[in-house]
């Protein structure tokens, strides 16, 4: 606390220093948008790093693809979080490592470091957690952490690498906290919207300006806000009717938070989903039931707002939600 | 002794183990509580109030909407999250008398924290829900009255209108402030609408809907948020944190109090070790100050010896050299003595040589020839005639002839009496020749005889060897002519002689007999002993006789022996002594290296 207190001058200086520089220079100033966040906004921009430990997170990164992690070695983390694809894969519920389909919708792993719990359930109060439970989840990973850490440990160059940067080299909880590391990179700053955030009110167009509005004129942002646009909170799927009733075909998955508490008001309750990316991680909702942004956005009015739009307000919504996509972050 | 000893280290090792046990218990005791940690949990837990406290600010800023996200919501949770994590390993890793109470107490806290988050998390849902249908409706509203409006006249459509702006009212004023009537007021206007709403359009209708939904939620969450709220500020975990608080708080307490009891017995036992230090101190600088007394008493006498030492050095050197001083004046006196005193026997002889030379001149009968000289002369012209005539003329030639015999005779005993001049002069020359050799003046190697020389000797100590009445027994068998150092020799043999008639100076229970015999050993050593029967020598002098400076005699001045063993030493021989003791006798033999068969030329 005291260190931003001291830095925060340091860095308007070094700022003013710089943009004095390119003004004398002639040059069209290329610098990143300053810092400064919008304290009125329900939504808030992507920090630029969440400083992880690099050589950790390195090699998460590695292990990330590693089909090692797998109990038949046919998948790994990035063969269903593609980070080509939105770090997700595209798939209404995807294929586990023995051809068994998942309960739910893969949720993207960009930005997953921002959200307040894991899973569409929130079962996972951290990364690492989610790690656990993907790894050991029958379907999914179907390894048992003994296996993974001897199959890990067996390559000399996951060896030296531990060694290096942890105290006990390779360890359950170690692999765990790289892949965790690895994941607090992949958060996706300096979306267009955030631009916009920032201060650069040409960021975006007028039309995604008036989507912004609509979007909270309807009051999506009761619940898609804070900086990842939602992924701070639970909430019932189908507030204002019964989705699930509409939709036919009940699983299990459906029963949400329930599955985790055991309470009856916890029934269909589910986190939050960031709307960070939201335009690569088609398809939507647990279920993968819609198949595009207008389909999710139509079903949020009726279910959740309890509202009735007309298609161009819908439109318009969409139009924000893609100035939402963002750029990877730098390595760190 | 030595087992004394050993028990005494046994008992000094046996003791300092026994306090420095004492000593490190109650260290440890004091110790054992940490102070550190103990702040450490408190700040710890303060810090986890102030998150608590927080919490329940973010909520009712969330509440009346200053907060627009529930970042700060999720924000606060994960760090009391982390300092969960942090008390509890806290409390795991430190110390404590109370360890389960304290295991107790901080699931405690996490309970309620969790118990917390839930209702918060309970409270984000339906505050959402709740902001959202608030937010909406007044736009319902205004929908529904935009399209009322187009069906203007209608009695049904006024009264919906009227009920519509009734219930938008009586809703937020619900918001405000909660209340079972102001519900049942709501529900009843609800219920009144629903005749009217049948009448009106479809369209009119769905809107119509759409805002009794939303009034029903308003309805149904407004209260569910208000009891969250407050079950929100029930379930501070502040009180389950006091709680974890005074567990620890007694547990200092009591840590504490032990820690200053046992400190007390610690000041009490350092005391105690003071006092045995501090007799301990005294008692070593009392016994520093005894060693030093005794070792300046030591010093003092030290120097004082060594003072006394150095003068009787001092006095022996002088005395040393009054001793040689003496001796050489001494020995000189002596040796002046015995030249004078040979050099007078020789004398003797001279004069009476001189007497009878000068009286066989006096008395010559050179004065008869004379006479007949004188006849002879008188009677020049019958010189014939008278001799053979003359009576008297005749006895002439007789008497000529008697006084030639007699004048040859006279001739011969003048002649004899010269040459035994002549030799006595030589002698004295000899005996000075001897004082010389004394001197050292001399050291020629000639060819000698060794028995003349002993006779020299033995001459040269005659005067003292009568007057003691010494019986010499001389054993000289007949040896060649031997190259030696005749004055050194000379100079042993005389000392030897005079150092033997001295011990036999006192003698008077047995005939005082010196023997002197030579003989040669091997062809190649001339050994001369002089043997006494006098006093002897003590066992304990006779290393020491030939030490320059060591007598025996009252006059003697340690000299002669001293010169006559270096003398031996110079000509490359020996002389030691031997003696069965003291009033056995002494014998002293002398070695020297001869060269048998050489050309002493």
């Amino acid at each position: 606390m005291n260190w931003s207190r001291w830095c925060g001058p340091l860095q308007r200086l070094r700022s003013c220093a710089l943009a004095c520089a390119l003004a004398i220079a002639g040059i069209p100033a290329l610098a990143r948008p300053p810092l400064a966040s919008a304290p009125d906004e329900p939504i808030q921009p992507v920090p630029w790093t969440l400083s992880p430990n690099p050589a950790r997170a390195e090699i998460g990164r590695l292990l990330f693809h590693d089909v090692r992690l797998s109990g038949n070695g046919r998948v790994a983390c990035a063969s269903c979080h593609d980070l080509a694809k939105g770090g997700a894969d595209g798939r209404v519920r995807s294929i586990g490592a023995s051809g068994g389909l998942t309960g739910t919708n893969t949720p993207t792993v960009l930005n997953a470091a921002l959200n307040f719990r894991q899973f569409w359930n929130g079962r996972a109060d951290s990364l690492e957690a989610q790690v656990d439970q993907v790894v050991r989840h029958p379907v999914e990973m179907g390894s048992a952490w003994e296996d993974v850490v001897r199959r890990v440990s067996q390559d000399p160059k996951y060896r030296g690498a531990f060694a290096a940067a942890y105290l006990d080299g390779v360890t359950m909880a170690n692999i765990q906290n790289a892949i965790a590391s690895f994941e607090r990179t992949l958060i996706t700053p300096n979306s267009r919207f955030d631009r916009f955030l920032r201060g650069d009110a040409r960021a975006i167009s007028e039309a995604e300006k008036t989507g912004y509005a609509m979007f909270k004129r309807y009051g999506c942002i009761a619940c898609h806000q804070g900086v990842n646009v939602g992924g701070n909170m639970f909430q019932k799927f189908g507030v204002m009717g019964d989705y699930f009733a509409q939709r036919g075909q009940p699983a299990q998955a459906d029963l949400g938070r329930y599955l985790v508490t055991g309470q009856e008001r916890d029934k269909h309750v589910f986190k939050v989903p960031s709307l960070r990316n939201v335009a690569l991680t088609a398809p939507y909702f647990h279920d993968g039931s819609a198949k595009t942004l207008e389909e999710a956005v139509d079903v949020m009015f009726r279910f959740q707002l309890g509202r009735i739009a007309p298609k161009e307000d819908r439109d318009s919504i969409v139009t924000f939600l893609r100035s939402l996509t963002g750029e990877p972050a730098a390595a760190p | 002794m030595r087992t004394r000893n050993r028990s005494t280290w046994l008992a000094i090792a046996a003791a300092t183990t026994l306090l420095a046990g004492v000593l490190i218990f109650l260290y440890a005791r004091s110790r054992a509580y940490d102070e550190a940690g103990y702040l450490e949990n408190v700040a710890l837990l303060l810090d986890l109030k102030q998150q608590g406290a927080q919490w329940e600010l973010d909520v009712l800023k969330s509440r009346i909407g200053l907060y627009k996200h529930y970042d700060p919501l999720a924000r606060t949770r994960m760090d009391l999250g982390v300092l969960l994590d942090k008390l509890e390993s806290q409390t795991t890793q430190q110390r404590h008398d109370q360890a389960a109470a304290l295991g107790a107490g901080a699931a405690a806290v996490r309970t309620a924290v969790d118990d917390r988050a839930a209702l918060i998390e309970r409270f984000k849902s339906v505050n959402a829900v709740l902001h959202n249908s608030l937010a909406f409706l007044p736009v319902a509203a205004a929908d529904v009255q935009q399209l009322l409006e187009q069906s203007r006249g209608d009695a049904a459509a006024q009264r919906a209108s009227a009920r519509v702006n009734h219930l938008l009212l009586d809703s937020l004023l619900y918001t405000q402030s909660t209340s079972n009537e102001r519900a049942a007021e709501i529900r009843s206007c609800l219920d009144l609408l629903e005749p009217d709403q049948r009448q009106l359009p479809v369209q009119v209708r769905t809107r119509l809907e759409l805002f009794r939904s939303h009034i029903g939620v308003v309805l149904r969450e407004q209260p569910v948020v208000d009891e969250l709220l407050g079950a929100i500020a029930a379930a501070s975990p502040s009180m389950r944190i006091d709680q974890f608080n005074e567990v620890l708080e007694a547990e200092q307490r009591r840590a504490a109090e032990q820690t200053r009891r046992y400190r007390e017995y610690l000041l009490v036992f350092s005391t105690a070790l003071l006092g045995l230090l501090l007799i301990a101190a005294f008692r070593l600088v009392r016994s520093h100050a005894v060693i030093r007394r005794v070792n300046q008493a030591l010093q003092g006498a030290n120097e004082n010896l060594e003072q006394r030492v150095r003068e009787r050095t001092q006095e022996l050197h002088q005395a040393h050299s009054e001793l040689m001083a003496t001796a050489r004046r001494a020995g000189m006196a002596e040796i002046a003595t015995n030249v004078l005193h040979n050099v007078g026997n020789v004398l003797n002889s001279v004069n009476v040589s001189v007497g009878l030379i000068t009286a066989g001149v006096r008395d010559s009968k050179v004065q008869g020839l004379a006479k007949a000289v004188g006849l002879m002369r008188e009677h020049a012209d019958d010189l014939g005639r008278y001799l053979t005539g003359d009576a008297k003329g005749k006895l002439l030639p007789g008497y000529l002839e008697q006084l030639s015999q007699a004048l040859l005779a006279e001739q011969r005993g003048v002649a004899e009496e010269l040459a035994a001049l002549a030799r006595s002069v030589d002698h004295v020359k000899e005996i000075i020749a001897m004082q010389q050799a004394h001197a050292g003046s001399s050291h020629l190697v000639e060819p000698l005889q060794v028995g003349q020389l002993v006779h020299d000797a033995l001459r040269m100590n005659q005067e003292g060897l009568m007057r003691r009445r010494v019986v010499v027994d001389e054993q000289l068998p007949p040896i060649p002519e031997l190259a030696l150092d005749r004055a050194r020799l000379l100079q042993i043999l005389v000392n030897l002689i005079g150092n033997a008639g001295q011990a036999l100076e006192s003698l008077t229970d047995r005939e005082r007999q010196l023997r002197i015999a030579v003989h040669i050993e091997q062809e190649s050593i001339l050994r001369i002993e002089v043997e006494d029967n006098g006093v002897g020598i003590a066992p304990e002098h006779l290393t020491r006789v030939f030490a320059h400076g060591f007598t025996t005699k009252k006059d003697g001045h340690g000299f002669g022996l001293h010169s006559a063993v270096i003398a031996a030493r110079e000509m490359g021989g020996t002389l030691t002594a031997h003696s069965d003791g003291p009033d056995t006798g002494a014998r002293f033999v002398l070695e020297l290296p001869i060269k048998l068969g050489e050309d002493i030329q």
